[in-house]
């Protein structure tokens, strides 16, 4: 990750910005309407996240870019019922799941919330890096 | 109704209010079939956009974006010197 900032500090023009999106280490959470009921078990993607964190903070530190801006966002994934979001996550993000006992917690939130629909909710931050010139 | 992700614009909405797209060339890092890159390319003057995954690219060059060069690339081929951008982005890819 750090040598991939690298480079992008290497591409961009002496003006130009590097963006990076990624989802904050902590867990996706399973919601029908308001009812929170799960999450998205993925050790792996938030030891990756974390990681992803980490990275920014080496290339800050080692002089590379400053921080000009940061913030973060809610990123929610919308499916019919709580099998098709669970097969969905399965398929493709990396490393994920969605236990049998959030499927039943959502499953019976759904039938108590008419029109809601099972959802992911991730937290995504943001960060937007200014390279710093030699 | 399919999947839906992000129907709100969360993502485009907070991309937009921290970075300007118009006429700037971009390199999107990991930009998969293109969900995020349909939505800021129309600004954009060009876009280079990489991801590894063969399928996500051939999905995204379909789609025939102005502007948009897609192409089947890691981050760690981008061994050009004579490229550069004005915004690297990395989509969900660090």
């Amino acid at each position: 990750m750090v040598d991939a900032l690298r480079r992008a500090h290497r591409i961009a023009t002496p003006d130009g910005i590097v963006v990076d999106l990624h989802p904050s280490p902590s867990a996706a959470v399973v919601e029908a309407g308001a009812i929170a009921t799960g999450v998205v078990d993925s050790p792996d993607g938030q030891s990756r996240h974390a990681a992803a964190d980490a990275a920014i903070a080496a290339v800050v530190a080692e002089g590379l870019f400053t921080i000009e801006r940061s913030g973060a966002f809610a990123f929610c994934t919308y499916a019919d019922t709580i099998e098709e979001l669970r097969d969905y996550v399965e398929a493709h993000w990396r490393d994920a799941r969605i236990d049998d006992a959030t499927v039943i917690r959502t499953r019976e939130a759904a039938r108590d919330t008419p029109g809601a629909r099972p959802r992911s909710r991730e937290r995504v931050v943001m960060h937007v890096l200014r390279p710093r010139q030699p | 109704m399919p999947i839906t992700e992000d129907p709100e614009g969360h993502e485009i909405s907070a991309l937009a209010a921290a970075v300007s797209f118009a006429g700037r060339r971009v390199l999107e890092i990991g930009c998969g079939e293109g969900r995020l890159t349909a939505r800021y390319a129309p600004a954009a003057a060009a876009v280079l956009a990489i991801d590894p995954d063969a399928d996500a690219i051939a999905h995204l060059a379909a789609e025939r974006m102005p502007h948009v060069d897609a192409r089947v690339l890691g981050v760690e081929q981008l061994d050009d010197p004579s490229l550069h951008a004005d915004i690297v982005l990395f989509a969900w890819s660090l």
